[in-house]
């Protein structure tokens, strides 16, 4: 088993500074994009000042809907594959779906308040919206399958095979909506203008917005993983420290090592 | 308020209250690790 | 592995045959669906006629959970669930076995509900071929992928809330395609551009529920095995 398992270690200072370093450049970075993209850059010919949201929502999309779902689906694949199998993947997908579906519900949330002074609706049935909505409730069944008690290898399993359905689903749901749309006369006027023509300090700007909020993620990926890293050692020790108090009520001061029998108590689905 | 304040209020409000969230449960789950570190078997 | 699927299925069908639960409870819950939904769009036919195929996929879905449920309490008493994995069955014939036993009951299902919707919505039904082929599609997708999650969730105390908010999100595309597929067979379609035989416009959505069943067939047989050692 891993050494690293049995004990937690504070981060080396190395990754101590990476981490620090991500989140101070993220926090510059968003920074920067908000104040370039609220003030300085001009409003577009068609969609004057509601073009703005351009430097957050695709930006919020993009780490919602391929970088933190790549990362999950991905993650679940290598734990599952025997040969790649470590604590480390399983402790990455949490985190990533986690902070995935912060960024799902915020690409739905944003997506709505673009489209309703552009197209007159907070809502429509087009193939993004219903796929990325879809995608929402895939992620909260993940988090609902991780809640189960169970021991960490069966819900690492259970989610694992969660996030593999997910990610063979999406593509699925997408194409079908798709098609559902290209069928349906009516729906084309939907799928105009989410694209304005992007140039000069515009298209800077929305450069800037992809790197800072992929930089945001990596910093709130990484905490979420030693939180998820401290709280499965915590149990642990909690466990331990629970079983001994009752060991000592029932027969006094307990000498020699319990450790082993931790194993068969603490399973239980 | 407009919509594109709306937009990004809600974008960088959840965002940042998220992270704050990660930040203190980090933290105090340092600081009980610190703590139990020391009450292991006896 | 097929020897063990022939196994399997032959095992919970005949389960099936003898307890009658799906026969009894799971089956009228589908037609209760439709005459509920009766009440909410009704008393004019012509609504429910047009709303027939979505409808109809809708009860298919609830009912394919309830059933998806049956098909791993059987196996919740006496550790039967520890017997099946220690038998040295393949588990890839486990996982087929189990979603062809699901299948069966839910083609059966399909037929009584396809004759309710002829009787209580008026429906006329244009292209049988497109209406089977569609069914079975169906069916073997949503089986696949329900036998997968219902492995998933069968031993936890909250499998019965955890089971439909999983499944029912995944078979969205298995509503999708089989109501249009359903439309275009039943001629309630509207706008679709060209008219030509029923079969040729409800293709590339009888298409999708193939993809859709071979994809999660696939994904059953590799993944049940691994997903059957949690405990």
């Amino acid at each position: 088993m891993n050494p690293t398992d049995t004990e937690v270690t504070p981060w080396s200072p190395t990754a101590t500074w990476v981490v620090r370093g991500l989140g101070m450049a993220a926090a510059v970075a968003v920074a920067a994009t908000v104040w370039l993209g609220l003030w300085v850059t001009p409003p577009d010919q068609a969609q004057h000042n509601l073009v703005r949201l351009v430097y957050v929502h695709p930006p919020i999309a993009w780490v919602a809907l391929y970088l933190a779902f790549g990362v999950a689906a991905a993650s679940s694949v290598l734990w599952l594959w025997p040969r790649t199998r470590s604590r480390f993947w399983d402790r990455l997908a949490v985190s990533a779906v986690e902070v995935g579906t912060v960024f799902t519900a915020l690409t739905l949330i944003t997506g709505s308040i673009w489209g309703r002074p552009t197209w007159g609706v907070w809502w429509a049935w087009d193939a993004r919206l219903t796929s990325t909505a879809l995608l929402l409730v895939l992620l909260l069944g993940y988090l609902a399958v991780r809640r189960v008690p169970a021991d960490p290898d069966s819900r690492a399993r259970r989610s694992a095979v969660v996030a593999l359905v997910a990610a063979v689903d999406v593509p699925i749901v997408h194409f079908s909506v798709d098609w559902w749309h290209t069928l349906h006369q009516g729906a084309t006027v939907l799928n105009a203008n989410l694209s304005p023509t992007i140039h000069g300090s515009m298209a800077w700007t929305l450069l800037l917005g992809f790197v800072a909020f992929t930089l945001l993620f990596a910093w709130m990926l990484a905490i979420r993983y030693r939180i998820e890293v401290l709280s499965e050692r915590l149990l642990d020790s909690e466990l331990d420290v629970a079983l001994h108090e009752r060991w000592a009520e029932g027969t006094g001061p307990v000498a020699g090592e319990p450790g082993g029998a931790l194993a068969s108590t603490g399973r239980r689905a | 308020m407009s919509y594109i304040d709306a937009g990004y209020a809600i974008a960088l409000g959840v965002l940042a209250a998220y992270g704050a969230i990660l930040w203190r449960r980090r933290q105090r789950l340092e600081r009980a690790a610190a703590r139990s570190g020391g009450r292991r078997a006896p | 592995m097929w020897r063990d699927t022939v196994l399997v299925a032959g095992k919970d069908l005949r389960i099936e045959l003898r307890s009658r639960v799906v026969m009894h409870q799971v089956v009228p819950v589908g037609v209760l669906v439709l005459v509920l939904f009766a009440f909410a769009l009704g008393p004019d036919r012509a609504p429910m006629a047009k709303a027939a195929p979505g409808l109809f996929w809708v009860a298919v879905l609830f009912a394919s959970v309830l059933a998806v449920q049956r098909s791993f309490a059987v196996e919740a008493s006496d550790g039967a669930r520890d017997g099946l994995r220690l038998s040295g069955l393949d588990p890839a014939g486990v996982f087929l076995g189990k979603s062809a036993a699901v299948a069966v009951q839910l083609v059966v299902l399909e037929v009584v509900l396809t004759a309710g919707v002829v009787v209580l919505y008026g429906s006329h039904i244009r292209s049988y071929g497109s209406i089977i082929v569609a069914g079975l599609a169906g069916t073997a997708g949503l089986a696949a992928a329900g036998t997968l999650y219902g492995a998933l969730a069968a031993g936890l105390r909250v499998r019965e809330t955890l089971l439909p908010f999983l499944f029912l999100p995944v078979a969205a595309p298995v509503l999708l395609a089989g109501t249009r597929a359903w439309q275009v067979a039943l001629g309630t379609a509207g706008n679709v551009g060209n008219v030509g035989s029923a079969g040729s416009a409800g293709d590339p959505w009888v298409r999708l529920l193939l993809v859709f069943a071979a994809v999660y067939l696939a994904l059953g047989v590799v993944i049940f095995g691994p997903l059957q050692e949690a405990s």
